[in-house]
């Protein structure tokens, strides 16, 4: 099996006003190409900062080391402008809020199309029919009109939609996907994940999940890694995870599941 | 859009009445009158110039007589400069007052927008650092404190610029009228601009906008800059009343023959019509930036409707 990402030895600091704060600690994972890996954790157990940091998304005061090879090319290497030319071409991201996280006075289609037109050079005539199908991809409502709208007019699930979209504009292999149906209604949830389940199948695109939900990640996951307070605390099959977890606090989080889902 | 501008227009009509009623008033409660003089005139020539005046009639009436005047686009006789009407007045000093104005308002903007977005982008570092000490000075340091050190400054030290007069709109004699009157502007507004700025780059979709690996300028440019401006055409309106205060000094101090002069000595020696005069051109225009504000607005915030 081909891993698209290698993660050794990752550790995440931040400097903060009360001190050097240590947000992951030298944990070691892979991806397998076309699988998804489901990130399960509470908040603050440092699974968005793992990602943020390997794609160069950390804030100001973050620092990380050890290495990740993303097909071979180290990300946390010097070269931060390949890395900048990477992300969002070959590395995809859905961030949590889709209620803020499109620029609320550029109209959809251009935030669709930009991405494209930055890394590919496209017309604009032409990333805008690729931007129609993608719509499609993602099961958007009404898409004749969508193009021509600004966020606020659209709902939280649309919004979701176009993020996904968003990330999907140039055919990228790997999509970070970072609680990405947590502010979601149940019926859009699913659906969502449908998509997910999809775009892995249909189109061969890698998924890292992260979510504190274990629901939502058994529903599209391959692998589960299971993280606590910056640690790595066990990383299986779905199925492994789910029905003979290895360790305590794993076990823990599962009997956190109210009984009759199971 | 014009419907709109028509209707805001007109709603502005009661606004400026009450405004000019309230003027009225507080000037005729001010002690003394446009012709009280050291020694009384005879009777019966005092009563012939208030018969000229209208001044011998009820003050509601006075008042009705203005406000119908007004409507026709007469603002009266200047009681003190003889000859002289306030129309004739103010249309000679307007065109100074409004390239200072004007000049100093977009120069304020320009400055202050880049300063501060430049800061806010390298928050804590020197450049930011030096940008914000100085500006809070420019905040602390009125601008009738600027102005002299200005003039002694550039004007009799190095002697680089003329320090008054307005020589016809000659930009070396406006230079140093527009730096005094923007200075505490531009610390404002690149002040306001930073905060902006800085809340702005925290923001979600600017992580979006990163996500896509876009260069930092074309995010700034993008992305950032409309939405962190928004504060800035908020403030523009009070901004340039503070500006028409301001330019009253200014005029003085540099000698300019704008309308702020008038606003001044006709309130020491009770011109009523002139006072008046100044005044409702002053709410005017002050009403026509706020509209103006708004529009820009609702222009760059697809979020604002205007109604």
């Amino acid at each position: 099996m081909n891993e698209i990402l290698k993660v050794t030895n990752l550790s995440v600091r931040f400097d903060t006003p009360e001190g050097l704060f240590s947000a992951v600690k030298n944990i070691s994972f892979d991806i397998n190409e076309g699988k998804c890996l489901g990130i399960v954790g509470e908040s603050g157990s440092g699974k968005t900062q793992t990602f943020f940091s390997i794609t160069g998304l950390l804030s100001n005061n973050g620092a990380c080391d050890g290495s990740a090879l993303f097909k071979g090319i180290n990300l946390l290497g010097k070269d931060s402008k390949k890395i900048s030319k990477l992300r969002g071409k070959e590395i995809g991201f859905i961030f949590q809020d889709p209620m803020t996280s499109l620029t609320p006075h550029m109209k959809i289609g251009n935030q669709m199309i930009e991405a494209l037109i930055y890394h590919e050079k496209t017309g604009k005539r032409e990333a805008l029919k690729k931007a129609k199908d993608i719509l499609s991809i993602v099961r958007m409502p009404r898409i004749e009109n969508i193009m021509q709208k600004y966020p606020h007019e659209l709902s939280g699930g649309m919004k979701q939609r176009v993020m996904i979209g968003i990330s999907l504009m140039c055919n990228p292999s790997l999509i970070i996907a970072d609680e990405p149906t947590t502010a979601l209604d149940v019926t859009t949830q699913k659906d969502i994940l449908n998509i997910f389940n999809e775009l892995k199948l249909n189109k061969n695109i890698t998924i890292a999940l992260i979510s504190h939900d274990i629901g939502v990640i058994a529903e599209v996951s391959d692998d589960i890694m299971v993280m606590n307070e910056g640690k790595l605390i066990e990383k299986g099959s779905c199925n492994q995870i789910l029905k003979e977890p290895k360790k305590e606090y794993t076990k823990h989080l599962l009997s956190c599941i109210p009984e009759w889902l199971n | 859009m014009i419907k709109l501008i028509i209707k805001r227009l007109l709603v502005a009509i009661p606004t400026l009445i009450v405004i000019i009623a309230f003027v009225f008033i507080l000037m005729r409660l001010a002690p003394g009158g446009p012709f009280t003089n050291e020694r009384a005139l005879p009777p019966e020539i005092e009563k012939n110039i208030q018969a000229a005046y209208n001044l011998d009639k009820s003050i509601p009436e006075q008042f009705l007589i203005y406000v119908s005047n007004i409507t026709k686009g007469d603002f009266g006789p200047s009681f003190k400069y003889k000859d002289f009407t306030v129309n004739e007045l103010i249309l000679s000093g307007f065109p100074v007052s409004l390239t200072l104005g004007l000049s100093s308002i977009i120069v304020a903007l320009f400055l202050g927008v880049f300063l501060g977005t430049v800061a806010g982008i390298k928050r804590n570092t020197y450049f930011d650092h030096i940008i914000m000490s100085v500006s809070l000075i420019g905040i602390c340091v009125p601008s009738f404190v600027l102005a002299p050190i200005l003039s002694l400054f550039f004007g009799l030290y190095l002697g680089l610029l003329p320090i008054s007069g307005w020589n016809n709109g000659n930009i070396l004699n406006l230079i140093l009228p527009i730096t005094a009157l923007s200075l505490p502007q531009i610390a404002v507004i690149s002040r306001m601009m930073r905060a902006s700025t800085i809340e702005t780059l925290n923001s979600n979709f600017i992580k979006t906008a990163r996500s896509k690996g876009l260069s930092q300028k074309i995010i700034i440019r993008k992305h950032v800059l409309r939405e962190s401006i928004l504060p800035i055409i908020d403030y523009l309106a009070p901004a340039s009343a503070g500006l028409m205060t301001g330019s009253i000094i200014i005029e003085q101090i540099f000698g300019l023959p704008g309308i702020g002069r008038y606003f001044v000595v006709g309130a020491l020696q009770r011109d009523y019509t002139l006072v008046s005069g100044v005044m409702i051109l002053y709410a005017t225009l002050l009403i026509i930036l706020i509209l103006f504000s708004d529009i820009l607005r609702a222009f760059l915030d697809p979020r604002v409707k205007l109604k």
